[in-house]
């Protein structure tokens, strides 16, 4: 297999393909990447048999052919080569010189004959949409996700497409990120499958700002096809509880806050978080919310921002962590903060179909 | 659990008493909670059972189990606790009822799957927090077989056992997710057995309904013998194999003794396959216990296998400061050291001359003087102070033993008795001198197989032969008496002191005598 390829190219697709190797496999091929040299380009693959990437690339292929070399580790070559031209050789051992400019590397591969197959697709629902929706809908919910191994249902985004809607939630039990985008769907191709982690965070390394995705859904697997990229995972098996019996119904209040204003202010005092607790509170008046922060061994903060609220006094605490989690994730200017009480959850939400569920925290006073 | 109705409480205690409970508990917690909160979360929760180990409560809805779990555990708890005084763990199960009704009245978008009813009752029955008391613990520790002074909070992990240290604790906290199985293997007295029965408490600490089985290989050979005896093979399967944590010491034990590894084959791969916790202690590397089936050795090579080695001065230092303070002793710090300077084998011989050194305190009038400390435990240091023998002196002592010449050893020569001097070498350089596996083999030009073939093959000949055992006992009995004038590497590294009790003892042999 012989080729020449634009560094840039190569570079930014090996960037794209080697997060899903794992760094500590017990399997060494499933360390490298698949290389794959036809007449129109390569094909580029990675998996840890869970998560599977592929990705084609333009290159001027003088032989085709197909290797695999240690993705981590031919990554790091590429991007410390001095030209913007790199020809790459490999041998019938899988040794693969690589050459440019005045530099030149000998990187041992496996036969790409050991690569794993990835698992025929059975019957699939098969539909196309703007990608841009599916990216922003996973930006704003999977910051939510449990990291709790014991609850593996929750370790990915809940995605619903049906009714009219692209439905997507993630929870960890104390708090819920949901987007709810109107979207029709071809009759028959409703679902609801859970995307586990890992598929989002490489799904979200894709995405760029415009063109479609393929999406294709399977009992055990999905696919998402988008900007020559092709990535497959497996489902997480399992029924995502019932979230909508934790969301809040009518609110007796509302505070209308500037994103960003309210960001840095928690994320200030924040610095001065109580450790036991890891709260802490918001106090809502006179159109004015004060923040406050308050650890016994260390000191205290506070800090008072305008916002727009005209009921009584309520103090509210919250994890920090949680509340600024949805604000970095939106871009809207301005958020809504719902609340009934000082002990029912909160809801922050936009003027978009987005809502975030929040536990309170007890406070001692 | 099968047979009854979800909702049937356990027959010891009646439905009402449970419903009596409940309704205090919930009263309590309106009052922590407020009445809306508790109305949002906990409405239509019921008590279903209670024993001294578990609590369980059904929540309407596996959302509901997870979001009271997350955010009102400590409250549950601690009113639990309050009415019972002390309370095990508290699990959630889900209505099967409620599960479907709220699926159904849902706005039809759960992903609707078949799944038989008695599996989703169980959807999430998770721990929620253990709380066990202290007699319950030590109760249920010693029927496991579990030492009450060996835990993980009187453990003093140094550099020499800061990998085993951490895989105990892992693996005792997840058991069966992490390192399986994990394989201590060190000299006597080094804290093999310590780290066993602390993973044993610590996990029952975490888990108080597990069960745990700690027992000696040896004890376990006894079992299965009066199993056989007594036709009982049946309960003496069942009981090892539906363990949730193994924890078996001295597996050398099973060297040699085919049924008794046949079976434990079957124990083993029984665990492993249900992803319970198997946890080994042995006084050398799997590869070379005697006779051990290739299919065990390659199981007990699965996982992570970590040799304690022997402490250095700093940790000997830290562990006797530490038993001082257990045991409230009055010997200062000058004192620990002068000790651990010259005792440096392990741990019991350590404790050994502190108590000594303690008695001699509290018996004299005036405070010991530190030449009074070196002569109390002169004894002691002198058997614990094997002469740092060095490579080239054994391989020197071997070769005249056998009348060759020492580059012989180093040499290709394949001829019986050069291949015999040569694996009796590599025999002593392994139990003799602290250098590992792959320092002994490249001091030989060899690959390290070669030196686990070379000491098994001899430990095997010295228990067929009582002659060839003569024979390296002699070789051995030179070195250890000295009589050299090569320098030992280590000495000559300077990793110790110079020992003024040089092979004073002339029947001292090497920690890693076998």
């Amino acid at each position: 297999m012989r080729f020449q390829i634009d560094k840039d190219v190569f570079q930014d697709a090996l960037n794209q393909v080697q997060h899903v190797v794992s760094t500590r496999t017990t399997l060494p091929i499933l360390s490298n990447v698949l290389i794959e040299a036809d007449e129109l380009g390569l094909q580029l693959s990675t998996t840890d048999l869970d998560v599977t990437v592929t990705k084609r690339v333009p290159a001027k292929v003088g032989e085709t052919g197909s290797t695999t070399l240690p993705a981590r580790r031919l990554a790091s070559i590429v991007r410390e080569l001095p030209t913007s031209e790199i020809d790459i050789e490999v041998n019938a051992d899988n040794a693969a010189t690589v050459r440019s400019g005045p530099s030149f590397f000998k990187i041992l591969g496996l036969p790409s004959s050991e690569f794993p197959v990835i698992g025929e697709f059975g019957e699939a629902k098969v539909f196309t949409i703007d990608q841009r929706l599916l990216r922003d809908a996973l930006r704003k919910t999977s910051y939510a996700i449990s990291t709790d191994e014991t609850r593996y249902v929750l370790n990915g985004v809940n995605c619903i497409m049906g009714e009219g809607m692209l439905t997507l939630v993630a929870t960890d039990g104390r708090r819920l990120a949901m987007v709810e985008q109107d979207l029709e769907f071809p009759a028959g191709q409703e679902s609801g499958v859970i995307i586990p982690t890992k598929a989002v965070n490489e799904l979200q390394r894709l995405f760029e700002n415009s063109g479609e995705l393929k999406v294709a859904i399977s009992d055990s697997q999905a696919s998402f096809e988008l900007n020559g990229s092709l990535l497959i995972t497996k489902l997480i098996e399992g029924n995502y509880p019932n979230f909508r019996q934790v969301i809040p119904g009518q609110a007796n209040y509302r505070v209308t806050v500037e994103r960003e204003v309210l960001h840095s202010a928690v994320k200030r005092v924040s610095l001065l978080v109580n450790e036991k607790t890891n709260s802490i509170k918001f106090a809502f008046e006179d159109n004015r919310l004060a923040i406050s922060a308050n650890s016994p061994e260390i000191g205290e903060a506070e800090e008072i921002i305008d916002v727009r609220y005209d009921g009584p006094r309520i103090v509210v605490a919250f994890n920090p962590e949680f509340v600024m989690a949805p604000l970095r994730n939106l871009d809207q200017d301005e958020i809504f903060i719902d609340l009934i009480d000082e002990s029912s959850p909160g809801v922050i939400k936009i003027d978009e179909p987005f809502l975030y569920v929040i536990m309170p925290m007890r406070v001692a006073n | 659990m099968h047979s009854s109705h979800p909702l049937d409480p356990q027959p010891d205690i009646p439905a009402t008493q449970l419903n009596a409970l409940w309704t205090t508990i919930s009263h309590d917690l309106r009052a922590e909670l407020g009445h809306s909160t508790f109305d949002l979360w906990f409405e239509n929760f019921q008590l279903r059972s209670l024993s001294p180990e578990e609590v369980v409560l059904v929540a309407p809805g596996t959302i509901y189990a997870i979001w009271v779990e997350e955010n009102f555990k400590s409250s549950l708890l601690s009113s639990f606790e309050k009415h019972l005084g002390a309370c095990g763990r508290i699990r959630f199960e889900v209505s099967v009822a409620e599960e479907e009704e709220s699926l159904a009245a849902g706005e039809g978008t759960e992903a609707i799957a078949e799944v038989p009813a008695e599996e989703r009752r169980q959807v999430n029955p998770r721990v929620l927090a253990e709380t066990v008391s202290e007699r319950k613990l030590l109760e249920l520790g010693r029927a496991a077989g579990l030492v009450e002074t060996f835990r993980f909070d009187n453990f003093v992990p140094g550099e020499n056992s800061e990998l085993a240290w951490a895989a105990s604790r892992a693996v005792a906290d997840l058991p069966g997710k992490t390192y399986q199985p994990l394989f201590f293997h060190s000299a006597c007295g080094l804290g093999k057995t310590h780290l066993l029965h602390a993973i044993g408490w610590e996990s029952l600490r975490l888990r108080p309904k597990s069960k745990i089985i700690f027992v000696t290989a040896e004890h376990f050979a006894n079992d299965y013998i009066d199993a056989i005896q007594k036709n009982a093979l049946v309960p003496f399967r069942k009981r090892y194999r539906e363990a949730d944590l193994l924890l078996i010491d001295d597996v050398q034990f099973l060297g040699r003794k085919e049924g008794l590894q046949r079976e434990f084959f079957h124990t083993f791969n029984r665990l492993a396959d249900r992803q319970k916790q198997i946890v080994l202690a042995s006084d050398c590397p799997a590869s070379e216990i005697v006779e051990l089936e290739d299919r065990l050795v390659s199981r007990f090579q699965w996982g992570l296998g970590v040799e304690i080695h022997r402490p250095g001065l700093e940790t000997r230092a830290a562990i006797l400061r530490r038993k001082r303070d257990d045991w409230k002793m009055q010997i200062s710090d000058d004192l620990i050291n002068i000790i651990v300077e010259r005792v440096r084998g392990n741990v019991r011989a350590l404790e050994g001359a502190l108590i000594r050194v303690a008695m001699v305190t509290t018996m004299s009038e005036s405070p010991i003087s530190p030449e009074q400390v070196v002569e109390v435990i002169a004894d002691i240091s002198g058997g614990q102070e094997t002469r740092q023998v060095g490579v080239e002196e054994i391989k020197r002592t071997v070769a005249e033993h056998y009348d060759i010449d020492v580059q012989i050893i180093n040499g290709k020569k394949r001829t019986a008795r050069v291949a015999e001097a040569r694996q009796i070498a590599m025999y002593l350089v392994r139990t003799l001198t602290d250098l590992s596996l792959v320092e002994v083999a490249s001091a030989f030009a060899k690959d390290h197989g070669t030196v686990i073939y070379a000491v098994r093959k001899v430990k095997k000949r010295c228990d067929d032969s009582a002659s060839f055992k003569s024979t390296v006992e002699l070789i051995k009995r030179r070195l250890v008496r000295g009589g050299s004038a090569m320098e030992s590497p280590r000495a000559v590294r300077g990793q110790y002191p110079p020992n003024p009790r040089l092979g004073a003892n002339p029947l001292a042999t090497g920690p890693n005598e076998v």
